[in-house]
């Protein structure tokens, strides 16, 4: 998922951050907590000086050895908030349990606060061991003149400095005053990642402990003093608008304290605001609310209309030519739009006083949040303060921020007073930024040998959005002359990153067909798949070649790493049984944002149809694993997440509006069909991490697929599965 | 509107509001219990979860008449005297929860299932909790956990 760069100073450039200053009373550092934007409206005010040590916005340890570490990403399941300041725990060696971690507001001082792309980690890796190690360097400085020794002779261990000839040990609490007296060094040694102690072990999530005791920490949570709770209704058609409402009638209802319609605002979709004493009051009086609706040309697309515009693109297209003598294979796959149905629904809280925009959001781009307000109400950004709290479910829709913009819409009419806008899961559901719509039109050549010599996608989807094809992925870099043609639909239904945008959906074509291709060549497909990595240029090569990519996730693809993870997985689930009808095994790889990852699932189907995955089993080659616990956690929930999606879930548009409105037509996969067994091992290895909230998903589809055929020799080619029949006889 | 004297983990709450409104809003807005969820006001997702005598049931339809005097107990009152019970202790050495969001209804249904189930099998225990989605799908330890509470081994992950 790409997001543009915040445009602030790069964390390591820390000297623009870094204040050290005398302290009343002898103390003599300065807590550099930079606080971004005006101060609170509500809450503290910046906090005051502190005798403490902060050599950068991320760490703070007070005189009395507390060490509190910022986490800078929002945390929304994948383990941000626990795996970052574990990086920065480990280069500055503080035991674990004797941390304290915050959560960091939006703040240029925390550089990358976006949780996309499976970047949290990739992108906070370096800055955090450096964060930390800096820390580490200047209190073993700090110990070192306090005992007139060289540095040199001075270690680190569990929270403090020792100078082992001497027997001397000081805690860093201890150092701390005296550390902040030091310059920031401007180089300092990182640790050999072969030492690393905390770094990949088990490390369960922080606010464990808050969540199994129903502690407030969500956006929808947030309470403050005399708030009130609104509702927002939007036009069900895309692109429509509010004609008129009766809105003085609703105002009139028990509760209701306003009603109100927002047009006219940049960048607000427009709709009816209803505010009243709780959220059942909201949601009552928006039901009750008449709207007339200017639905605009936007109500004549329909699902299947697109589908026949798809159909048009897949016959014009001529394909490349499939050389004589060779077989053609085609093969037409489609995949629905998606809602990312995250179970908290979008919500935010915002206080607009004195000039100042204070807002509580569940976003994982709390930038993005902030930056629609500025442009929707003319604020600047300093009078737009973002505090993060954790988010009930990310998936990629809390990267676009409407609901920062409305709530703060509202919230700047109702001048003094703390509105909490959540929206109806009916209201979710209809404006959501789906993951797009697909359809692959493949067309392959296999030679008498069964080696694929041409081969050709043509590709479309909705117009607008991530998710598109090229051909510089697998498996088009293993066959010469491959193309790939991207076609767009010409409609306007709102899509946006949905987890693993692109590979979610093509991942599972492009793998399939693989598939196919196997079977149709007589070939194992294991080996067919290994036949044709072997082909991509620069195979066999560690580093792999130079710009080749595989999937998108950017850098250069390494085939003999993908290799590696797939032999690895076969031998892992026993691949190759034999296994009478009804039984099957599948597998699917991807390269996803940088990590390799292969698949096989086991399934049965009955003779009824029935499908039970029994086990899934995941190879992933993520670079180093900073937390075991959230790595593995991350690829079991991606795998069943794929699965539920491909299983059960479709967004149909009919007359310009979503026509699935709740979890009843939009189901989820529940633990009874959850597989039984999910075994995920990753690959040893100290190469920077990759992410992982994504790489697991894409393959888990296509496998499955791909063990149906196993088992009943029936090939999905439409989803959700659950639409087809299974039955055999 | 009516007065309701709401007995929640062991207190009782008198409140005015109107008869037809649902447990989980009384819960969140007027007593600011906030562990019980939204989240899909249809009784389909299970994140409403809350113990009605001991049972497990969806507060999002559930209104207020409906409870009378029944015991209701969220999520905020499963520990007693700040222990953690033995599911909620399971449910965070085994790193059940991603977002979290959903956990508080997993716990109680949980916990309803073992009160009534001490030793469940993981039929047993698909059987229980199919009524309580998980979008970040933790099944696998879920299923660990309720059989670590459960005092069982659990099945290597």
């Amino acid at each position: 998922m790409s997001v543009p760069s915040p445009s602030v100073a790069p964390v390591l450039d820390r000297r623009g951050f870094i204040k050290i200053g005398a302290l009343a009373g002898g103390g003599l550092l300065v807590g550099t907590y930079f606080r971004f934007g005006a101060a609170s409206a509500l809450a503290e005010t910046a906090p005051a000086a502190v005798a403490s040590f902060a050599p950068n916005a991320f760490i703070s340890i007070a005189a009395n050895g507390t060490v509190t570490l910022i986490a800078p990403n929002s945390e929304m399941g994948q383990g941000a908030k626990t795996a970052l300041p574990m990086i920065i725990a480990e280069e500055l060696d503080v035991p674990w349990d004797k941390v304290t971690i915050s959560q960091g507001d939006l703040n240029p001082a925390y550089g990358r606060q976006a949780a996309v792309g499976s970047g949290s980690t990739p992108g906070n890796y370096g800055p955090l061991r450096q964060a930390g190690a800096t820390a580490r360097a200047m209190l073993v400085e700090a110990a070192a003149q306090t005992w007139g020794v060289p540095a040199a002779e001075c270690t680190t261990e569990n929270g403090a400095v020792l100078h082992r000839a001497s027997g001397r040990h000081l805690g860093y609490g201890e150092l701390a005053a005296k550390a902040a007296t030091l310059p920031v060094p401007a180089d300092v040694a990182l640790k050999d990642p072969n030492d690393f102690k905390l770094l990949g072990t088990r490390v369960p999530g922080v606010d464990n402990e808050k969540i199994v005791t129903g502690q407030a920490l969500f956006g929808i949570d947030q309470t403050l003093p005399g708030m009130v709770y609104a509702a927002y209704v939007k036009c069900p058609v895309f692109g429509g608008k509010v004609a008129s409402a009766n809105v003085d009638e609703v105002k009139k209802l028990p509760g209701v304290r306003d009603a109100f319609v927002l047009d006219g605002i940049n960048g607000l979709t427009p709709g009816v605001a209803v505010v009243a004493g709780s959220t059942w009051l909201a949601f009552t009086a928006a039901q009750k609310l008449k709207i007339q609706w200017d639905q605009g040309p936007g109500v004549s697309q329909g699902s299947e209309a697109m589908a026949k515009q798809a159909e048009a693109f897949g016959q014009a297209d001529p394909g490349a030519a499939v050389p004589a003598g060779a077989t053609a294979i085609e093969a037409a796959y489609h995949y629905p739009f998606l809602a990312h149905a995250t179970l908290e629904p979008q919500n935010c809280t915002a206080l607009f006083k004195n000039g100042v925009m204070e807002m509580w959001c569940p976003t994982q781009v709390p930038s993005a949040g902030q930056r629609s307000v500025t442009q929707g109400l003319g604020l600047a950004a300093r009078d737009v303060v973002v505090h993060v709290t954790r988010l009930g479910g990310g998936f990629g829709r809390r990267g676009s921020n409407e609901f920062s913009l409305e709530v703060a819409a509202i919230a700047k009419r109702l001048e003094g007073t703390p509105v909490k806008l959540t929206w109806m899961r009916e209201h979710d559901f209809a404006h959501d930024n789906y993951r797009s719509n697909g359809w692959h039109f493949f067309r392959a050549g296999l030679d008498s040998a069964g080696k694929v010599v041409a081969l050709h996608d043509s590709f479309v989807k909705m117009q607008g959005g991530p998710g598109d094809m090229t051909g510089g992925g697998f498996p088009f870099n293993a066959v010469p002359g491959s193309q790939v043609q991207s076609n767009k639909l010409s409609g306007t239904i709102p899509t946006g990153y949905w987890r693993a945008p692109g590979d979610n959906g093509n991942t599972w074509a492009t793998q399939s067909f693989v598939d196919e291709l196997a079977h149709a060549a007589g070939r194992d497909p294991i080996d067919f798949t290994l036949g044709l990595l072997a082909a991509v240029p620069g195979a066999g090569a560690p580093g792999g070649p130079a710009g080749a990519r595989g999937g998108r996730g950017g850098g250069g693809f390494v085939p003999a790493k993908m290799e590696a993870v797939l032999k690895l997985a076969a031998g892992k689930a026993g691949w190759g049984k034999k296994l009478p009808r009804g039984q099957g095994q599948g597998f699917a790889i991807t390269h996803t944002n940088n990590a390799y990852v292969a698949v096989v699932a086991d399934v049965t189907v009955s003779q009824q149809g029935v499908l039970r995955i029994q086990k899934l089993t995941a190879v992933v080659d993520a670079g180093l694993i900073v937390n075991l616990s959230s790595a593995e956690a991350q690829v079991q929930g991606a795998m069943l997440d794929g699965i539920s999606a491909a299983w059960f879930q479709k967004i149909t548009i009919e007359a310009g509006a979503a026509a699935q409105v709740n979890y009843d037509d939009y189901p989820l996969l529940r633990i009874d069909n959850a597989p039984p067994a999910v075994e995920v091992h990753f690959v040893k290895s100290i190469a920077p991490p990759t992410g992982l909230g994504e790489p697991g998903l894409p393959p888990a589809a296509p496998a499955i697929c791909n063990a149906i055929f196993a088992a009943t020799g029936k090939r999905i080619r439409t989803l959700p599965i659950a639409d087809q029949d299974l039955k055999w006889a | 509107m009516s007065s309701f004297n709401l007995n929640v983990n062991g207190a009782v709450h008198a409140v005015d509001l109107d008869d037809n409104t649902p447990l989980l809003w009384a819960l969140r807005d007027t007593l600011g219990l906030v562990g019980t969820k939204y989240g899909c006001g249809i009784g389909e997702c299970g994140a409403c979860t809350v113990l009605l005598d001991g049972e497990a049931v969806k507060s999002c339809g559930l209104s207020l008449k409906k409870v009378g005097s029944a015991k209701v107990t969220t999520i905020e009152g499963l520990a007693r005297g700040g222990k953690l019970t033995a599911v909620q202790q399971a449910w965070c050495k085994l790193d059940v929860p991603q977002c979290g969001y959903c956990q508080g209804g997993q716990i109680l249904c949980a916990t309803a299932l073992l009160a009534a189930k001490p030793r469940p099998t993981d039929a047993d225990i698909d059987s229980a909790m199919s009524g309580n989605f998980c979008r970040c799908a933790s099944y696998t330890r879920i299923r660990q956990a309720i059989h670590a509470a459960a005092g069982q081994p659990t099945a290597a992950s």
